[in-house]
């Protein structure tokens, strides 16, 4: 998971963090300018206020133009969440995009089945007898 | 149609219901698969080797299923195994469903212990073969060959985790692993999905039957995966896979999309993921 957080704060450093600020600040004054940052150049050490940054960003593959959009969730100077979106067309890119997208995951929320329309349910194999009677039999033992 | 056959709760899905003999040539193959790979039973080509060294001669379903645990076991560093049934046994999974565990034993590495040379197994003691990781899903699809022989072309095989739909789209629910009731996405699938999760298979103190074959520990990081791809083959063991390597790493060799939870309750998936996670 560390090195993903890396993986984004080198990503950050070449886009400007000047720009949207979607979602909603903690901070009830207007949010501290965040510090420009030109690519190559390190992530500035200014203060981040708490919120959500959106940025965009264009660079160039060797297949072409490629666009990676990077949501970063901060909550007392520390990434919380990260998003990243990649929007290349090559299939490369999109390799590429995914693996650094792996491994930062969100917490998931469950919803009922019933509420969902679905045709099938995919989870483990459901157990057969020989299995269910062992499983009771080990309870019963231990008890 | 709806069964049970190795170990776990089957049905099948088509427009028509199907002709008798074909449900009877159906269960009779899934019979003789179960007679080849079962560590459950004392007549299975699997027990044999568990016995007696030799060299044991496989049906003609076996390369395809022992030349992608191949795959996986160097993918995966050995943690993926095809030999971990001695690693099941020892934490309870044994033939009789003892459920005791004697303590964790890692399964002997691959070429130290077995010769596979495109027809046989070769050993020089005995063996005990699992091929659970990916075996269900093998069998699904030899299932879906024979309907499309028979003329049928939209059907939905599931086999308890393990589903491979022909036709149209089917909308699947992501069964959450720690909550039956509820699901953690949806995934819109052609082809096959298959799941894997420690909730089912587990007989306490952490114990299930997901085994890392180089510890003989079962996981603990992740506890949850889902792989879809166009065989249920691959779905199956790249579900397996997903315990043990990075989805990235496994990209560069499959083709398949998917989504992993960890133990966190966060969840990871594919950017090409046709569907919907809750988050």
């Amino acid at each position: 998971m560390r090195s993903q957080h890396t993986a984004s704060l080198a990503v950050l450093a070449g886009l400007t963090l000047v720009g949207a600020l979607s979602g909603c600040s903690t901070e009830a004054t207007p949010p501290a300018p965040a510090p420009e940052t030109d690519g190559g150049s390190s992530a500035g050490t200014g203060t981040y206020a708490d919120g959500t940054y959106t940025e965009s960003a264009d660079y160039q593959s060797p297949n072409g133009s490629e666009t990676v959009e990077v949501t970063l969730t901060l909550e007392d100077n520390i990434i919380t969440a990260v998003e990243v979106v990649g929007d290349g067309d090559n299939p490369d890119s999109r390799r590429y995009q995914g693996e650094f997208a792996d491994g930062i995951g969100d917490v998931v929320v469950g919803k009922n089945i019933d509420e969902i329309s679905v045709s099938k349910v995919a989870g483990s194999s459901l157990t057969s007898g020989g299995f269910n009677d062992a499983v009771e039999a080990i309870k019963a033992d231990a008890s | 149609m709806r069964f049970e056959a190795i170990g776990t709760q089957w049905q099948i899905d088509t427009p028509e219901p199907l002709a008798e003999s074909l449900r009877a040539a159906i269960l009779g193959r899934i019979a003789d698969f179960d007679r080849t790979y079962s560590r459950f039973r004392d007549d299975s080509l699997v027990a044999r080797i568990a016995t007696t060294p030799g060299r044991h001669e496989f049906p003609a379903d076996a390369p395809p299923l022992f030349e992608l645990y191949r795959r996986l076991y160097v993918s995966t560093g050995g943690r993926m195994s095809p030999l971990v049934g001695s690693s099941l046994e020892a934490l309870g999974y044994d033939r009789g469903y003892s459920l005791r565990s004697r303590g964790a034993a890692a399964a002997p590495s691959w070429d130290d212990a077995v010769a596979w040379d495109g027809a046989a197994l070769t050993t020089v003691r005995p063996v005990s073969v699992d091929v659970g990781a990916a075996g269900k899903g093998y069998l699904v699809d030899i299932v879906g060959r024979m309907l499309v022989a028979a003329g049928i072309s939209t059907f939905t095989i599931d086999a308890s985790g393990d589903i491979l739909n022909a036709g149209p789209p089917i909308r699947v629910g992501l069964e959450h692993p720690l909550d039956q009731t509820k699901a953690i996405g949806v995934a819109n699938v052609t082809g096959a999905i298959c799941a894997s999760a420690a909730n089912r298979r587990a007989w306490g103190d952490g114990l299930h039957h997901v085994i890392d074959a180089t510890t003989g520990l079962p996981t603990s990081a992740v506890i949850a995966t889902w792989a879809i791809a166009t065989s249920a083959l691959t779905a199956d063991a790249l579900a397996t896979a997903l315990f043990f390597a990075e989805p990235a790493e496994l990209e560069r060799s499959f083709d398949f999309t998917w989504v992993r939870m960890r133990s966190t309750g966060r969840v990871e998936f594919s950017p090409l993921l046709e569907g919907e996670i809750f988050t």
